[in-house]
């Protein structure tokens, strides 16, 4: 499932990450790939927070479309 | 000979390298909270307290990895992987261990002598997670210090070890593959971290976050946000505390002194019109400004400091991708609003080049402080009853950036797709220490200008309106000045405009823009800018060629230093002339638009010159469209 249609509240573990080799080494270096745990924080405006490792990330709805996640788990809000 | 030591300081963006850099030099460099504040390498010498001998900091931008992604990030690169450092502080975020790490054992590969200070050490605390630095030390084969540099805590601790470390080798080892690196890191942090918090908890942050970047709460807050930081500093204590200088200070008491010394003890009238035209004139009238600019500084410098930017740039970066920028082309605009230099400079952090030129050609047009003392000539002389005149030139600003956005992108398409992310760091209270040293700064270099590059282009140009060939002059219309400037009036001539004082004006405006007032006021020989509205302005303008006047100083090119920071940042010569002949087109264009019509609605009269007006006004538009529908080049 893409990230860009997930809902806020969603955690899931990444599957892939299309798009080109310069974004991907980018979001590598922040700890977002493959296998790494992502929670989707919220959605406001076409923008998607996201929390990776211990920091949180605006990602825009193309990049959002970009990353697929495996299973994700819909928690309602987190915490 | 004995060299200094020198030190770099290394890290991820907003880990707190600056930080850490103005403590150990004592600098007041520009810090906030946001990716990518420090865009060039930066250095200073260390305070004593720290070290007994010489060493030399070195502030490098921010990278995540080696492997650089934007500009900012390849010229850490560069300096890292240069020879020129004894030894390399690397900052780790606390905030942020895992990530940190990543780019921290990219470095230990390099082979360079280095020490690992751990920021933030309290966050780590705040969160209850523990970590075993001494185990985590051990595996890297890396001293590792804690510290919190915006407290200044640890630092004798790292001075020490990083001092320890300089004269010493480590062999360069074969770069790990990405995979792998992540793997050990993972399980480094497993080992040594105990995680008492969940990261993907919602913290406070997010909780604000959901108000800030709301879209339509976010916008209106950022709307009320900033038009509080410009009404207090511009118009209210600021304005306040300005205006009495102006009037008191350089309108009454300066000139009562000088005729004092004239009366009294014999001052020569030649010195004391210079004294009164070119030095009260001139750099008094400016000077007055100087409230203002302290408080706009202090405030903006508070709301990089809080973690605001990077949301007003997610907030903004929807309606800016329709106009073909990032939403990150915000954060150079507002920079850009205390000085355009440190705004052109902050486009770098923008990672698509398409979206890096047009922010940095924009940038300028937004009305820097240097800016306001000249929005306020005009509004007090022509229009002392209505308080739209300077916030006109930031809703015009504003539409400009809106329209040539647009433009620009029609004509230089966007070649490579964007992506947009940025970091969102943790809302913190901003240091009140911190933005009080800015303002302090920017008050220095200001007086500094004042009394340099202002003062003397008033004395030269008081001199070159005061002689002609035959020497001293009583008419300034035969003077050196008058000679040189008449010969460009006529480009004045479609914008309604005649005189050959306001192309001087307009001219040394380029060297800095308060020029503009300290000209104007020598020329038109008056005491400060609040005398000269009283007539002599008049015989000059009306109050629509005196706005499009107005308007002419504020879009066409920014002064030198900002044209300096923009040819380094577009670095291609041809991308600086591209910049250069659109704001001047920008600013001619609509100071003739403003004069000529204006002219036609305000006073239902027809100008002279609106044949002349309307022929360059077809000839840009042919151009226009000729740019828009050529077939685009492989070059750009």
């Amino acid at each position: 499932m893409l990230l860009s249609t997930c809902h806020s509240g969603t955690t899931g573990v990444i599957k892939k990450i299309h798009g080109d080799d310069k974004i991907k080494r980018f979001l590598f270096s922040l700890g977002c790939a493959e296998g790494d745990q992502l929670a989707l924080i919220s959605v406001l405006g076409g923008n998607y927070i996201v929390g990776i490792k211990d920091s949180r990330y605006a990602l825009d709805k193309s990049l959002a479309g970009k990353i697929e996640l495996i299973a994700p788990q819909r928690h309602g809000r987190l915490g | 000979m004995n060299q200094p030591l020198r030190i770099a300081l290394t890290g991820n963006p907003n880990s707190g390298k600056t930080t850490l850099f103005n403590k150990l030099t004592g600098s007041n460099e520009q810090v906030g909270n946001w990716a990518g504040v420090t865009v060039e390498p930066i250095f200073a010498r260390m305070r004593k307290r720290y070290t007994a001998k010489d060493v030399d900091v070195f502030d490098l931008p921010g990278t995540y990895s080696i492997s650089p992604y934007s500009p900012e990030e390849a010229l850490a690169r560069q300096a890292i992987l240069g020879q020129s450092y004894d030894v390399i502080i690397n900052i780790a975020d606390g905030a942020n261990l895992s990530r940190s790490l990543f780019f921290a054992t990219q470095l230990l590969e390099i082979g360079r002598p280095i020490v690992i200070a751990l920021n933030k050490a309290d966050i780590l605390k705040q969160r209850g997670d523990e970590v075993d630095l001494a185990f985590l030390s051990r595996e890297l084969g890396v001293p590792i210090v804690p510290i919190q540099a915006s407290k200044a805590i640890g630092l004798d601790d790292l001075i020490r070890s990083a001092k320890a470390q300089a004269g010493t080798s480590r062999a360069i080892t074969e770069p790990l593959h990405d995979e792998e690196r992540r793997r050990m890191i993972d399980e480094l942090i497993d080992r040594s971290m105990i995680r008492s918090h969940d990261p993907l908890k919602q913290t406070l942050s997010d909780r604000l976050d959901r108000f800030f970047i709301h879209p339509i709460i976010g916008l209106i807050s950022f709307f009320l946000i900033m038009w509080a930081v410009y009404a207090f500093a511009i118009e209210g204590l600021g304005g306040r505390l300005s205006d009495w200088i102006n009037e008191r200070l350089f309108g009454e008491m300066a000139p009562l002194f000088v005729e004092i010394l004239m009366n009294r003890y014999g001052l020569s009238p030649v010195l004391g019109s210079f004294l009164n035209q070119a030095v009260i004139g001139g750099v008094g009238a400016v000077l007055g400004f100087i409230p203002i600019i302290m408080l706009l500084f202090f405030l903006l410098s508070l709301l990089e400091d809080s973690g605001y930017m990077s949301r007003v740039a997610v907030l903004m970066d929807k309606y800016f991708k329709r106009i073909g920028l990032s939403g990150k082309s915000i954060i150079p605009m507002i920079v850009g609003s205390g000085c355009a230099v440190p705004g052109v400079m902050a486009t770098r952090t923008i990672e698509n080049v398409d979206q890096r030129r047009i922010t940095a050609m924009l940038t300028p047009f937004v009305p820097c402080s240097a800016k306001l003392p000249v929005i306020a000539l005009i509004s007090v002389a022509f229009f002392p009853r209505s308080s739209w005149v300077g916030p006109s030139t930031y809703v015009l600003a504003i539409v400009i950036i809106v329209l040539g956005g647009l433009l620009l992108k029609k004509i230089f398409r966007n070649t490579d797709e964007s992506h947009f992310i940025v970091e969102l760091p943790e809302y913190r209270l901003p240091s009140f220490s911190q933005a009080l040293g800015r303002m302090w700064d920017q008050a220095k270099a200001f007086v500094y200008k004042a009394s340099t590059i202002i003062f003397v282009m008033s004395v030269l140009i008081w001199i070159l309106q005061a002689f002609d060939f035959s020497g001293l002059t009583d008419d300034p219309s035969t003077s050196f000045l008058a000679m040189l400037s008449g010969r460009l009036s006529f480009l004045l001539i479609p914008l309604g405009l005649a005189g050959w004082q306001l192309v001087t004006a307009l001219l040394t405006g380029f060297i800095a823009k308060e020029n503009v007032v300290g000209t104007l006021a020598v020329l038109l020989a008056a005491g400060s800018s609040e005398a000269l509205g009283t007539g002599i302005l008049a015989d000059y303008f009306n109050p629509v060629t005196a706005y499009a006047y107005l308007l002419l100083n504020l879009f066409t090119p920014p002064c030198v230093a900002a044209i300096a920071a923009l040819k380094k940042e577009l670095r291609e010569p041809r991308w600086v002339w591209r910049t250069l002949i659109f704001q001047l087109s920008v600013g001619y264009l609509m100071a003739m638009i403003v004069s000529q019509l204006g002219s036609l609605i305000v006073y239902r009269q027809l100008l002279a010159s609106w044949w002349i007006a309307l022929i360059i006004l077809i000839v840009y538009v042919v151009i226009i469209v000729y740019m828009i529908n050529r077939r685009p080049t492989h070059a750009d």
